[in-house]
């Protein structure tokens, strides 16, 4: 009897291992929120997004839509450290829809170990979050998350 | 005898483990938003465009804003203190916690301290009964709230961070869609609170800032539609918040100024009238929410 439970609980064990493995992603949310609120310093909280990111042989791009307001003031801050590879943000004014849009903020050009970004925000109605998620044709897989969080104040 | 036991146990750990695998690699797919498609026979240089998602403000912003603009502690406006039990299903808990955090801002920004308490009381309450109370004990912010009563600028502080650990939450636990169902029930209770004042006060600002929370109605129905799988509940609310759209979308002075919602110089003044015809539709709105 004592030999079948040891059976079982080896079992389990083996189990709990295996979800653990199966389910980690390199997203520690807890860490990338605190990260972020730091960032936000006289801001006061408004909300926060996070992603995952599977990258895939194909390219992918995703939108945020973030509805502001005039007369307020808003800090975005981004933090990419749970990627594996890094991906573009670019904020615009309109949606992808749009005809024409210009970027107000990118990381187009920014340093690539930089994984933590902070905008602060013109006047606008609506702000646009765009991920541009580059393909990764090695087949591995790689997968992470990204968080962005709003302050006003 | 033993061979048999030893089988048993076996076959018992075997099931257990597939059923775990199994749920764990369902829950991969479902646990967060997820943005890829895997296709082996992809083109290398498509790109694949996903849909749009949302990000909502917090209630307190939008109790901030109308504050800025003017907005008054009026008596007697904010919802009645109703036993929470009285909420039954999972959506009326949601909404009614909007509601519950909206009077809790609208409170706070007026100094209105012990009435904030009571409220907070009633968020965590509901909180409890939706099963996330706890994020009322993260950093000891129900104490901490309780401590800092006299200090207005601390109170508005904690529940920004009650907010974030709330997000916190309900991302780990694969429930952003009550995120929207909260906000649309403080979304509602806010324009409330602001219309009851505006009928007194029918001061230009707050009808201004009641004309521009107006913008931000298109995206809380296209939240409440991007998690309306999760949840058929949700269907009645996208009904909901679509007739004071549609009554918004009616009237004239919005009909005759459509780059308003886009110009960030343009500020649209509605007629007395014209707040009248949408303040009567969020009343009744926000009485089928209180009432359950």
């Amino acid at each position: 009897m004592k030999k079948a439970y040891f059976i079982s609980l080896v079992g389990l064990l083996f189990l709990f291992g295996f979800t653990t493995i199966q389910t980690a992603d390199n997203c520690d949310k807890k860490t990338l929120t605190a990260s972020c609120k730091k960032k936000l310093d006289q801001f006061k909280y408004d909300s926060q997004k996070f992603t995952k990111i599977n990258f895939t042989k194909k390219a992918q791009q995703l939108e945020v839509e973030v509805p502001i307001f005039i007369g307020e003031k808003y800090r975005l801050v981004f933090n990419t450290s749970g990627l594996p590879k890094n991906i573009k943000i670019n904020i615009y004014t309109k949606d992808k829809e749009a005809k024409k849009r210009e970027a107000i903020f990118t990381t187009k050009d920014v340093k690539s170990d930089d994984k933590e970004f902070v905008f602060d925000a013109p006047r606008a109605r609506k702000m646009f979050v765009d991920y541009d998620v580059p393909a990764d044709s090695t087949n591995a897989k790689l997968t992470g998350c990204m968080i962005f969080m709003v302050g006003y104040k | 005898m033993f061979l048999k036991k030893k089988s048993f146990a076996l076959k018992g750990a075997f099931f257990i483990a597939a059923s775990m695998i199994f749920a764990a690699c369902g829950s991969e797919n479902t646990k967060e938003e997820n943005i890829n498609t895997p296709s082996e026979d992809s083109v290398v240089a498509e790109v694949e465009t996903q849909e749009i998602t949302y990000s909502l403000p917090s209630p307190l912003q939008i109790a901030s804003i109308f504050k800025k603009s003017g907005l008054k502690y009026k008596a007697g406006i904010t919802s009645k203190m109703i036993d929470p039990a009285k909420y039954t299903t999972n959506i009326n808990k949601s909404i009614n916690l909007g509601v519950y955090t909206a009077d809790l801002s609208y409170a706070v920004l007026n100094k209105q301290n012990q009435e904030a308490m009571t409220y907070m009381k009633l968020s965590r309450k509901l909180a409890d009964n939706l099963g996330m109370g706890s994020v009322f004990d993260q950093g000891n912010l129900s104490k901490r709230f309780e401590k800092n009563l006299s200090n207005d600028d601390s109170l508005a502080f904690i529940i920004a961070e009650l907010q974030m650990v709330t997000d916190m939450y309900l991302d780990e636990n694969d429930q952003q869609q009550v995120t929207s169902i909260v906000f649309s029930g403080a979304w509602i209770e806010s324009m409330y609170i602001a219309s009851k004042v505006f009928e007194k006060e029918k001061d230009k600002s707050l009808n201004n800032k009641l004309a521009e929370q107006m913008t931000i109605l298109g995206s809380i129905i296209n939240a409440l539609k991007a998690e309306e799988k999760k949840d058929p509940a949700i269907s009645g609310l996208i009904a909901d918040m679509t007739t004071v759209k549609e009554i918004y979308d009616a009237l004239p002075s919005v009909k005759n100024n459509p780059e308003a919602s886009e110009d960030i110089e343009t500020e649209l003044t509605l007629t007395d009238d014209e707040v009248t015809q949408l303040t009567s539709k969020i009343e009744a709105l926000r009485f089928k929410f209180i009432n359950g």
